[in-house]
C-alpha cells in the first residue's frame, strides 16, 4: 500500500490509502453517495450512473463507485450539476419501472424507492407506455420480475463471484435486457437466494416471503441458523409469532450477508403441521396426548423407580441443543443419575484433535481466520456441499487476498475452481496424498487445515504431525455437521469425557451399546435420532424422547416431549470453529417448550438439586466450570461470535473412530429438520449441478 | 458433437490465436462459423462450445441474446438482409424493406414456407456510398430498388 | 300605606312595554323557525341523514368488473394509528383472479373496538379501495362481534358480476419479451 494520499469531498478532508475508491472515501466522513451497481466485496461496474459526482478540473462528472481517490482531489458530491444528473438517471431507471409499489414485495426498503424520495425525478418527461414483461418463476425459491430491474448486475455478480455458481446472466439489449437463469427458463444453482437479497429493487423474489408481510410490519431476531455447524448468523423475519424471512442484510455475525439455501429458506420447519404440540404417552400401545404435568409425573416416577433399584439408565443428547441443555442433560444424567451412560451422535474427531495440539495455543482457526489466512488445505471435505459458509470465505480469500487452496477429496469438489492444487484420493487415504502437497503448502506464511469426518483417530495426530513438519503456523479447523456437534462435545455429552474434556472415574456405554444393550431399563433422548435405521435391543426398555417431531425414534417412545427449535430459544452454540454465539427467540409454537425448562420441570419433579435452569444462569456455571469457556461476555451479548480457547494440556482420550459417522447431509439436506422443511424439499426436485463448468 | 474436419481445423487455429486462459476471446467466431455449418446455433453447439472454451453455458446465452447475427432458428436457405440505418433510411431504404415484406410475405427475423428466403432489417452494413444496400447471405446488393430487388429475388428463386 | 307608596310599587309604563317587546321578538324567532324546514332527523323512526364527507363504517371498493380493488399492501394497517387492520395477501392466479393487481388480501379484518374512524387508511389506500361508508350502527354487547371480516365489509357486487373472473387461458397483459 502507497502512502496515505489527502483527497476533499464536500470541504471535509479524508486521509485514505492509495487504490481506495471515491465512494469508500466519501463514507469515512459520513457522506453517502448514492448506487445501485456498486456493491462491497465484489467487481466494479459502473452500470447505474447514480454516484456520478464532480471532481474540479475534470471536464466530465465521473463514476465514484470506480474513481479511485488521488491526492488533492477536490470532490463535490452535492453541486447542482450532480444534482441534476442524479435526477435525471432516476428519470431513466423509472422510464419503464412500473412503479406497482403496493403490491411489490420490497415496498419499504427498496433502494430506488429510498432514491427516489431522497432525490426527486417525481415526474417523468416520459410519455410512452412502458415496456411490459410477465414475471416467472425460476425455480421454487427465486421469481424474476422483469420489468422492475433496473440491470444493475449485482445478482449476476454475487452468484458468480461469491458463491462461484454463475448461474445468472444478462441477456438481449437496450429496453429488453433482462436477467437470465441458467436453463433458459429455470434456475438450477444453489438456491441459496442471495440475488434476491442484494437486488435493490423487487425484481428478484424469494418464493417463501412472497406477498406475505412488509418490513415494518414485522419483528426481528437475529439468531444463529439451526441447519449446519458453520453457525451463521440469520436475521428472522417473524409476523404473528410465525417466521416468514431469514436474511442477514445487517451483515452481523460472521458471514456477512452471505446464508445458503437452508439458512435463507430452510426455516418452514419450524411451523411445519406435523409439529409436535402436546406431550404423548403411550396407552394401550398408542401415543396418546396427554397434559404436562402427567407426562412430567410419569417420568419422574418412572426414573426415580428404576434408580432405585439400581437399574441402568441411558442418556443421548442432541447436536443441535444450545450448550446449556448439554451441559444441563450431562449434569442430569452423572449427578441426578448417577451414570455415565450419556453419548451423542458424533460427526468429527475433535477431541483427538484438541489432544494431538495440547501445549500449542491459537492453534484453532476461526472462520474470519479462513478470510485472512495465506493459504488453506481442505482434506476429505466437500465444502460446497456441507459447510457452504467456509466455502464461501475460502472463496472470499481467494477473491480479495489471492490466497491459495489445496484440496485433497475423494471427488470433484467446488474449490476445484480456484485450488492452486487438487489432488483426488479415496476416504481414509487422503494423508498419503498429503507428501505431495508439502512443497507447495511450505511455500506459503501461514495455513489452515480443515478436515473432515474420513480424517479421525490417528489420522488426526500424523495430520498434526505433517503440519509441525511444514514450518509454517498452522491452525486447524476439525469439520463437524450439526449446529451444535461441537458444544455437545465440549459439554461433555460423552461416556468418557466430563464437560471441559476431563476424565470421568468410569467411563459409561457409548450410543452403540446403549442401543444394543439388553439389559437397559430407560433409555432418555434429547433431540436425538439414533433409531432411524436400527432397532432399540431392549424391547422392554421405558423410552424417553424429547423432539419437534414424530421420528422413528419417537414413534417408539413411552413418552413424547415436544420440544422448540433452536429458532424459538435462548441459549448459545459453539460452532465448527469452536466459536461461541448467541440464540435469540423468535417465533413461537404453542406447546413446545426448550429442551432446558423440560429437562429442569423433570429435575424438579424428582426433587433433584441441579441448579436454576434459565439459559443465562446455566450459561454463567458453563463460564466459571467448562475449560476454554470463559470467554468474553460482551462480545456474545452484542451477537458476536467469542472464540473458546482451546483447551491447553492432554485429554485422556479413548479414541473411537467407528463411532465417528458423518451426516451425509448435502447442501440440500439437514437431517431430521431438512425432512420436515417443505422448501427444501421442493428445491430438491431440481436439486443443482453444483460441480458443472 | 462433431464438425467437419475444416471447421475443426479452423477452431483449433481459432482457439490458438488467443493466450491461454483468454480462450473465450474465439467464442463470438466460432459461433459463427459452427452457425453457417449448421445453419443456427443449437442447444448442442452452445454446450459443445462453453466445454472447449471453458465459459459457462449462460455466458453464451448473454452472447446469443446480444448479437442479432447470431440465431438460434434455422434461417431460409437465402437470408435477405435490408439495412434501413440513416443513409438507406434516406435513399429508400424503408421502402426496400416494406417491399420485401410484401414480395416475400414475411415479416421482421420470419421466413418463408418454403424454407428459402428470411428476411431481416439491420442497421448499418458498411455500405453507405452505394446506400441502399442489403445481403443476401454474405453477398452485398447495392444500389437497390425495388424493381432491381425483384428480378433479385426471382433469379434466387429460380436458383433452386 | 299611602297613596304615594302604593304609586311607587306600581310597574312603570315603560317596563311593561319592554316586556311585551321581548315577548313579540322571541315569539317571532319561534314563529320564523317554524315557518323553516326541519333540520334534525327522526332517528331511529327514519333513516338519518350523512354529509358526504362523514366517516362511518369502511367500505371496501370493487371496479367495474366486481374485481376487489384492493391488493393486500399492507398500507392502511401501517398508517392505522391504532393497528386495528389486520391483513393477510395471496397470489391472483391464471384461473382464479380475485383483485385487480398481482395480489389480493385473503384476509382483510378491521377491529371496530379499536377504530378511531380518523381516515388515515383511506388516505394511505392507493387503489382507492378503503373507503368510509356511512354505516354507523356498531353498538354490541358483545366485543368480539366487533372484528369485522372482509366478507363483511366488501361493497356489493355490480350487477352481472360475480366478483371474480375465473379465466380458463393465462391473462395476457401485454406483448411480453421478444
Amino acid at each position: 500500500m502507497a502512502d496515505p494520499i489527502t483527497l476533499t469531498i464536500d470541504g471535509k478532508q479524508v486521509n485514505v490509502p492509495a487504490g481506495t475508491l471515491v465512494i469508500e472515501a466519501a463514507k469515512q466522513v459520513g457522506i453517502e453517495i448514492p448506487a445501485f451497481c456498486y456493491y462491497e466485496g465484489f467487481s466494479l461496474q459502473a452500470a447505474c450512473r447514480m454516484c456520478l459526482v464532480e471532481v474540479e478540473k475534470m471536464p466530465k462528472l465521473q463514476p465514484s463507485c470506480t474513481l479511485p481517490a488521488a491526492e488533492g482531489m477536490v470532490i463535490h458530491t452535492e453541486s447542482p450539476k450532480v444534482v441534476d444528473a442524479r435526477k435525471g438517471m432516476l428519470e431513466f431507471l423509472l422510464t419503464n419501472h412500473p412503479l406497482d409499489c403496493p403490491v411489490c414485495d420490497k415496498g419499504g426498503e427498496c433502494e430506488l424507492q429510498d432514491m427516489t424520495f431522497r432525490y426527486g425525478a417525481g415526474e417523468s418527461r416520459f410519455v410512452e407506455i412502458k415496456h411490459h414483461v410477465d414475471e416467472k418463476q425460476w425455480s421454487p425459491a427465486v421469481y424474476y420480475d422483469a420489468a422492475r430491474c433496473i440491470l444493475c448486475y449485482r445478482c449476476i455478480r454475487v452468484c458468480d463471484e461469491g458463491l462461484g455458481v454463475g448461474a445468472l446472466g444478462l441477456t438481449y439489449r437496450g429496453v429488453g435486457a433482462e436477467i437470465t437463469p441458467s436453463h433458459g427458463d429455470h434456475l438450477e444453482c444453489d438456491e441459496c437466494g442471495w440475488c434476491i437479497d442484494v437486488c435493490p429493487v423487487g425484481a428478484l423474489t424469494s418464493g417463501t416471503y412472497r406477498y406475505k408481510s412488509r418490513p415494518w410490519e414485522m419483528n426481528y431476531a437475529g439468531t444463529i441458523c439451526t441447519h449446519c455447524g458453520d453457525g451463521c448468523k440469520t436475521t428472522l423475519s417473524v409476523r404473528n409469532g410465525e417466521v416468514i424471512r431469514a436474511n442477514n442484510r445487517d451483515r452481523s455475525g460472521i458471514n456477512d450477508e452471505f446464508l445458503c439455501v437452508k439458512g435463507r429458506f430452510g426455516f418452514d420447519f419450524v411451523h411445519s403441521p406435523e409439529r409436535l404440540q402436546s406431550p404423548l404417552m403411550r396407552r394401550n400401545g398408542k401415543l396418546e396426548p396427554v397434559s404436562w404435568s402427567e407426562a412430567i409425573g410419569l417420568v419422574s416416577d418412572k426414573f426415580l423407580e428404576v434408580a432405585a433399584r439400581g437399574g441402568s439408565f441411558g442418556v443421548i443428547g442432541s447436536t443441535r441443543a444450545t450448550n446449556e441443555e448439554s451441559y444441563f442433560l450431562q449434569k442430569f444424567a452423572r449427578q441426578g443419575l448417577e451414570t455415565n451412560n450419556i453419548d451423542h451422535h458424533r460427526s468429527g474427531d475433535v477431541a483427538t484433535l484438541l489432544d494431538a495440539l495440547s501445549g500449542k495455543t491459537k492453534a484453532l482457526a476461526t472462520v474470519n481466520d479462513l478470510y485472512t489466512a495465506k493459504a488453506a488445505l481442505v482434506v476429505g471435505a466437500d465444502l460446497a456441499q456441507q459447510h457452504p459458509l467456509l466455502a464461501y470465505q475460502l472463496r472470499a480469500n481467494w477473491r480479495h487476498h489471492q490466497s491459495s487452496t489445496y484440496v485433497v477429496s475423494e471427488g470433484p469438489v467446488r474449490e476445484d475452481q480456484y485450488a492452486a492444487k487438487s489432488v483426488r484420493a479415496a476416504a481414509g487415504a487422503e494423508l498419503a496424498a498429503l507428501e505431495g502437497l508439502r512443497e507447495d503448502l511450505k511455500k506459503h506464511g501461514d495455513l489452515v487445515i480443515l478436515f473432515g469426518a474420513s480424517v479421525k483417530g490417528d489420522a488426526v495426530r500424523s495430520l498434526v504431525a505433517f503440519g509441525d513438519s511444514l514450518g509454517i503456523p498452522v491452525t486447524y479447523v476439525c469439520l463437524v455437521d450439526y449446529s451444535n456437534s461441537r458444544g455437545a462435545m465440549d459439554m461433555g455429552v460423552l461416556p468418557d469425557l466430563a464437560p471441559g474434556y476431563k476424565a470421568v472415574d468410569k467411563p459409561g456405554m457409548n450410543i452403540d451399546e446403549m442401543l444394543t444393550s439388553p439389559t437397559l431399563d430407560v433409555l432418555w433422548v434429547v433431540g436425538a435420532n439414533p433409531l432411524e435405521h436400527t432397532q432399540l435391543k431392549n424391547e422392554k426398555a421405558f423410552v424417553v424422547v424429547q423432539e419437534l417431531f414424530l421420528t422413528e425414534t419417537a414413534q417408539r417412545a413411552d413418552v413424547v416431549f415436544p420440544a422448540a427449535s433452536a429458532y424459538e430459544k435462548s441459549g448459545t452454540v459453539t460452532n465448527v470453529c469452536g466459536e461461541v454465539q448467541r440464540l435469540k427467540a423468535g417465533p413461537k409454537v404453542m406447546g413446545a417448550k426448550p429442551d432446558l425448562e423440560i429437562m429442569g420441570l423433570l429435575a424438579k419433579q424428582m426433587g433433584l438439586n441441579l441448579g436454576i435452569w434459565t439459559p443465562d444462569k446455566v450459561f454463567e456455571e458453563i463460564r466459571r466450570s467448562v475449560r476454554g469457556y470463559n470467554v468474553a461476555l460482551p462480545v456474545i451479548a452484542t451477537g458476536g461470535a467469542a472464540p473458546t480457547m482451546p483447551v491447553n494440556g492432554r485429554i485422556p482420550v479413548s479414541p473411537r473412530p467407528d463411532l465417528i459417522r458423518p451426516s451425509g447431509d448435502t447442501l440440500f439436506t439437514s437431517g431430521t429438520l431438512g425432512r420436515y422443511s417443505r422448501m427444501l424439499n421442493k428445491v430438491m426436485e431440481a436439486p443443482g449441478q453444483l460441480y458443472k463448468p | 458433437m462433431t464438425f467437419s474436419p475444416e471447421l475443426e481445423a479452423r477452431f483449433a487455429r481459432l482457439i490458438e490465436n488467443y493466450p491461454p486462459g483468454r480462450q473465450k476471446g474465439a467464442l463470438i467466431p466460432m459461433l459463427l462459423y459452427a452457425q453457417d455449418e449448421i445453419g443456427s446455433v443449437t442447444p448442442e453447439l452452445l454446450a459443445e462450445v462453453a466445454k472447449r472454451l471453458h465459459v459457462k453455458q449462460v455466458e453464451i446465452e448473454e452472447v446469443l441474446g446480444y448479437y442479432t447475427m447470431l440465431t438460434r432458428e434455422p434461417r431460409g436457405k437465402h437470408h435477405i438482409q435490408v439495412c434501413t440505418n440513416v443513409s438507406c433510411m434516406l435513399t429508400g431504404g424503408e421502402e426496400l424493406y416494406a417491399h420485401a415484406c410484401k414480395k416475400l410475405g414475411i415479416g421482421n427475423r420470419q421466413k418463408t414456407a418454403d424454407g428459402q428466403f428470411s428476411l431481416e432489417e439491420v442497421e448499418c452494413i458498411g455500405a453507405c456510398s452505394w446506400a441502399p444496400a442489403m445481403l443476401v447471405n454474405y453477398d452485398f446488393h447495392f444500389n437497390m430498388t425495388p424493381e432491381k430487388l425483384d428480378s433479385l429475388i426471382d433469379s434466387l428463386r429460380k436458383m433452386q | 300605606m299611602g297613596i304615594e307608596n302604593l304609586w311607587e310599587s306600581m310597574p312603570k309604563i315603560n317596563e311593561i312595554l319592554s316586556g311585551a317587546a321581548a315577548i313579540a321578538k322571541g315569539m317571532t324567532v319561534t314563529i320564523k323557525e317554524m315557518m323553516n324546514p326541519v333540520i334534525t332527523d327522526d332517528y331511529p323512526d327514519a333513516p338519518p341523514v350523512f354529509q358526504e364527507r362523514y366517516r362511518g363504517l369502511h367500505v371496501l371498493q370493487r371496479d367495474e368488473n366486481g374485481l376487489e380493488k384492493c391488493v393486500a399492501c399492507f398500507l392502511c394497517s401501517a398508517a392505522c394509528p391504532v393497528q386495528c387492520i389486520y391483513i393477510e395477501a395471496a397470489d391472483n392466479t391464471d384461473q382464479l383472479r380475485i383483485s385487480g393487481g398481482e395480489r389480493y388480501a385473503s384476509v382483510y379484518n378491521i377491529d371496530y373496538s379499536r377504530c378511531i374512524f380518523c381516515g388515515y387508511c383511506v388516505e394511505a389506500c392507493p387503489t382507492d379501495a378503503i373507503t368510509h361508508g356511512h354505516g354507523f350502527e356498531l353498538a354490541s354487547f358483545n366485543t368480539s362481534t366487533l372484528i369485522y371480516r372482509k366478507e363483511k365489509l366488501l361493497a356489493p357486487l355490480p350487477e352481472g358480476t360475480t366478483g371474480a373472473l375465473k379465466l380458463d387461458h393465462p391473462v395476457a397483459v401485454g406483448d411480453a419479451g421478444h
